[in-house]
């Protein structure tokens, strides 16, 4: 079909090595997105006591990693973390070797990239609460940290589940970057396998393909989600 | 508290930012005579060729001037496809609506760097259109590839400014006989265009910051210069590179990011 040669699929090396990259990319994206979600949550938590010191913290992480490329990231994580210290000696061959793994560095710095855009997310749904329910919570005799779990954070979990879906299909997509610091995810195995066959074109239209479809399922999920914890009055079910 | 003055909540956070940056100064300088002074030097040595991709600096050839240039190249010609594909899924032809819904879908779905990979090598070296050659180099396919995505993002943010102008001005408009596209071109997109402005500048400082992905085109953006000249430096200068092409892709989103910021905050209670 329009000239293109996808007789290599039938290879079960190649095949064997696009299901091992569709694992480590779930994997990477499953690591790093729940490490993600509990930095936003975390994060936004720490804004909502409005103490200034941890306020202004908190927002100088997220300005950092909001505004610079999640790839450089990688790069100074994967680069320079061994040589800030970040090393071991190898009992068997004597040698220092990097204390941390590919794989580490990118988790690590997708889940830093991911949570900064989280902690936006669950802050912008925790401003939009009414006033007037937290303060019903508290003369029922709520505490801060009861009233947080019990009743912030249900509301507004459901408030920005839509940015947190953007959040996570952005996180997904942005661990085809990893490949670019050895990590054998999908995208890595692209680039293997076209090395071996030479079918440049066939081979990232396929991969493409996969990445959106697999995009397109966690997207689907998410709003399906939505539409199952849907509270009247709030987000969809206004 | 007995104080002579008060400080605003905000006045303390600033205060607090001021000493984390006032703290990373020290680290640096209290790094730099510990020997990092030398490194930094080699880093001052290449300045002009991470920002222009010259060692003298001038004529501009990559770098990161090549970053924002590709950034502007890009966002152009997605201000253009994004318009039409964000008008597109607002139609109310079936055959017009349901391909541009596909197409936004499918270029917002998949992710930057594949993307701009798959354009690498669909992309023709060159096309021939009226017996005109055409030649599309590596840096016209990164515009391509990186204009896509984003296009598909802002189809997004011009169908939900559309959407929002109030359904009366449609209905004023064809009551005084317009054409639709004319509604569009004298009613719809004037007022439209407020309200894009903010989402238009969050995109362009997240275009921005995805051009370190052209590195993998070969074009002779700052990635590519850092990483040439990283395999002349030892291994601790690293770090003090790395330091610096952070900053640079910060010191240039950071203030889009803000002025957007402030935007969007002034367009968010305009009724029109």
């Amino acid at each position: 079909m329009f000239g293109l040669d996808y007789s290599w699929l039938a290879d079960p090396a190649y095949q064997n090595w696009l299901v091992t990259g569709v694992i480590n990319t779930l994997e990477l994206a499953a690591l790093s997105s729940s490490v993600a979600i509990l930095i936003g949550m975390l994060g936004a938590l720490g804004l909502s006591l409005r103490v200034f010191w941890l306020d202004a913290l908190i927002e100088f992480f997220v300005e950092v990693f909001r505004n610079t490329p999640p790839l450089l990231q990688m790069l100074f994580a994967y680069f320079t973390l061994s040589t800030l210290g970040l090393k071991t000696t190898d009992p068997v061959t004597g040698l220092e070797v990097p204390l941390l793994s590919a794989f580490a560095c990118a988790c690590i710095s997708l889940s830093l990239f991911g949570g900064a855009l989280a902690i936006e997310a669950f802050r912008s749904g925790l401003e939009t609460m009414p006033k007037a329910i937290t303060e019903a919570g508290r003369s029922l005799g709520y505490s801060r940290w009861a009233r947080f779990w019990r009743i912030e954070v249900p509301i507004a979990s459901r408030v920005c589940l839509p940015s947190l879906t953007n959040i996570l299909t952005n996180l997904f997509k942005t661990t085809s970057q990893a490949s670019v610091i050895t990590v054998p995810e999908l995208m890595y195995y692209a680039g293997q396998i076209y090395n071996d066959t030479f079918r440049t074109l066939e081979v990232m239209i396929l991969i493409l393909i996969i990445y959106v479809v697999l995009v397109s399922i966690l997207s689907y999920g998410m709003s399906r989600l939505e539409a199952y914890l849907t509270l009247p009055g709030y987000g969809k079910g206004q | 508290m007995n104080m002579t003055f008060e400080l605003s909540y905000e006045g303390k956070k600033r205060l607090v930012i001021g000493g984390v940056l006032a703290a990373i100064a020290a680290w640096i300088a209290v790094d730099a005579m510990a020997g990092g002074a030398e490194h930094w030097g080699r880093v001052f040595v290449r300045l002009p060729l991470l920002l222009t991709g010259q060692g003298d600096g001038w004529p501009i050839t990559g770098g990161f001037a090549l970053n924002i240039l590709l950034s502007i190249a890009s966002m152009a010609v997605a201000t253009v496809l994004g318009t039409l594909l964000g008008i597109s899924t607002l139609a109310q032809s079936p055959y017009l609506r349901l391909p541009a819904f596909f197409i936004m879908n499918f270029l917002r779905n998949s992710p930057w760097l594949v993307l701009l990979f798959a354009m690498l090598f669909i992309l023709p070296f060159q096309v021939e259109v009226f017996g005109l050659r055409i030649p599309f180099p590596p840096f016209v396919k990164a515009v391509i590839g990186l204009a896509l995505p984003t296009a598909a993002n802002l189809s997004e943010v011009v169908r939900g400014a559309v959407q929002s102008i109030h359904s009366g001005q449609w209905e004023a408009a064809r009551a005084l006989g317009y054409t639709t596209p004319q509604i569009y071109r004298h009613v719809i997109l004037p007022q439209a265009l407020r309200r894009m402005i903010p989402g238009w500048m969050n995109l362009y400082a997240l275009l921005t910051i995805a051009t370190a992905l052209a590195t993998v085109t070969g074009i002779q953006d700052v990635l590519t210069i850092l990483n040439t000249s990283l395999a002349m430096e030892s291994e601790r200068v690293l770090v003090y590179f790395y330091l610096t092409t952070l900053f640079l892709f910060f010191a240039y989103c950071y203030p889009i990011a803000i002025f957007a910021r402030r935007l969007e905050r002034a367009v968010k209670g305009d009724n029109i």
